[in-house]
């Protein structure tokens, strides 16, 4: 059985001469890409630094046309290492499904020019060489009178530290859509 | 170093009310998370949010759920002045919770999207995506029951995440 | 100032498994707790499992669930009261693609209150077949006397043990 027996653990401080150094959270922002006036297809994070255990991807994405699809790819593998599962609501029915041997993980369906998707995407020990990547994802937009809501799954199927991950939208990220990506901290 | 997630404001219900407002949001963070602890002081309820004010009809909302007798369901609802952040996973006199995150509240370019997951153990649980057809900044978030109360000991947290 | 979101303490399961993971002594120095799951565990089958979740060894009949969940080919829900634990889904079982752990969260405001605790989880358990369960799920503890969350205690339900390389993490998160 695995016990861990916690020790009080607070961290206080303020940048006053004197007392502790200001420690951040265990929840950081890593990077974050704003879509300006020109859409593009992909975005990318390059050079994800080892610091982290979890990453959690957070994003609105305004694109041409809704309920395209919303794809992450990692490592620049674009082999079809990929599959990926769903349970979604479309506003009349539940729904799941799944497909495998993709050259993506589904993360969500993209929003309408005007009605962002947001989405939230959690990536568990990104750095663990003994397992292959799982995602989960939580998303969805509504277009008053259509939209999804979304809670979806992937397994990249390696198990090669997550050095860089890229969003694909195939209806392109228009103005405004922004990326953000987090690091999350474990206890040392 | 920029703190990238901190609690913004709190309220702990010393007595029933029917609703809870934030106001004079700032606009330094990216997202906002809210977190709803609550039960209801008597009967059932819908928990409805509004922003800024807003009692138009410029909100909808899509949902998935699962609801009693092992039923599963999707809805929306559209062009409403009272949008759900549940469809089931209402308010009842079971404590509950719902985490509502407003994403990129403070842009002044786009509408707003806000996902939001809702959980009664007793009558539903589910996620749910609202839209609010505005390109304000959000300034204020209400949160109100559809009837009766929110009762003494109910939490409302917003907490701010800010992006690089 | 106080952080809002702490690691509070880490477990990853050695060599040989684990029948339980758990947290003990969590200080009531924070708001809500939320833990992230990385899980695997030995039961034979390919579609994942439940995780079992009890706080303060608590076996009481006290919990309950509501749960939303896919197979990978339909949506289906199911609950369950006065059982002697609550639950969360799903983690990765043995048949499931090698190497593939469930991804869960679970999120528990005011665990230090003195009111019956409510839980938020999503968690997915994949596969690189059709069938992998995922699912949205409401819980509560409600014992007869109200308590702080002091320990929890993560099982599989259906399985024995928690496979080599799973982990979870606590964090506390503060509202002021």
């Amino acid at each position: 059985m695995a016990v861990v027996s916690i020790k009080n653990k607070l961290r206080r401080g303020n940048l006053l001469v004197g007392n502790d150094p200001y420690i951040p959270t265990d929840f950081e922002s890593i990077a974050t890409t704003t879509v300006g006036s020109t859409s593009v297809a992909n975005i990318e994070f390059t050079s994800i630094a080892s610091t982290y255990t979890h990453l959690q991807i957070r994003l609105i994405n305004l694109s041409s046309s809704a309920g395209t699809n919303l794809e992450l790819r990692f490592n620049s593998d674009t082999g079809n290492n990929y599959d990926t599962h769903w349970l979604y609501g479309s506003g009349s029915s539940a729904t799941a499904g799944a497909a495998t041997n993709l050259d993506y993980v589904w993360a969500a369906g993209a929003g309408s020019s005007t009605a962002p998707a947001g989405v939230v995407v959690d990536i568990l020990d990104y750095r663990n060489t003994n397992k292959y990547k799982t995602v989960r994802t939580l998303g969805g937009y509504d277009t008053n009178g259509g939209g999804y809501i979304y809670f979806t799954s992937g397994l990249w199927r390696n198990t090669n530290a997550i050095t860089s991950l890229k969003i694909t939208c195939n209806a392109n990220f228009n103005q405004y859509s922004q990326v953000a990506l987090y690091g999350i901290k474990v206890a040392s | 170093m920029a703190i990238t997630y901190e609690p913004i404001a709190t309220t702990t219900l010393g007595s029933a009310q029917s609703s809870v407002t934030f106001s004079s949001i700032s606009g330094s963070y990216t997202d906002i998370i809210l977190v709803i602890n609550a039960k209801a002081n008597t009967g059932t309820a819908n928990i409805v949010w509004e922003v800024n004010s807003d009692t138009g009809t410029n909100y909808s909302y899509t949902y998935v759920n699962a609801e009693p007798g092992g039923v599963t369901a999707s809805g929306r609802a559209s062009s409403t002045a009272s949008p759900y952040l549940n469809f089931y996973g209402y308010l009842d006199t079971t404590w509950g919770n719902w985490i509502a995150h407003f994403m990129n509240y403070s842009n002044t370019t786009t509408y707003k999207s806000v996902l939001a997951r809702f959980n009664n153990s007793n009558n539903g649980t589910g996620a749910n995506v609202g839209l609010w057809r505005s390109t304000s900044a959000i300034t204020q978030i209400k949160i109100k029951t559809s009837a009766n109360n929110f009762d003494t000991g109910s939490t409302f947290t917003l907490y701010g995440i800010k992006a690089a | 100032m106080a952080n809002t979101y702490t690691a509070i303490a880490t477990v990853t399961v050695g060599a040989g498994g684990a029948s339980t993971i758990e947290f003990t002594s969590i200080p009531a120095t924070y708001t809500d707790l939320y833990v992230l799951l990385s899980l695997r565990d030995n039961r034979a089958s390919t579609s994942g499992d439940n995780v079992k979740v009890t706080f303060n060894s608590d076996t009481s009949s006290v919990y309950s669930y509501r749960l939303l969940y896919g197979d990978g080919s339909s949506a289906g829900s199911a609950s369950g009261s006065s059982e002697a634990q609550t639950r969360i889904q799903y983690a990765s079982a043995d048949n499931q693609t090698a190497s593939t752990f469930g991804s869960l969260n679970m999120y528990v405001p005011n665990y230090t209150s003195s009111n019956a605790k409510s839980i938020s989880s999503e968690g997915a358990s994949e596969n690189n077949a059709t069938e992998a369960y995922m699912g949205l799920t409401a819980g509560l503890w409600n014992p007869a006397t109200q308590a702080a969350i002091t320990s929890i205690k993560f099982a599989p339900y259906n399985g024995t043990n928690w496979k080599q390389y799973s982990t979870a993490t606590l964090y506390g998160i503060k509202n002021s």
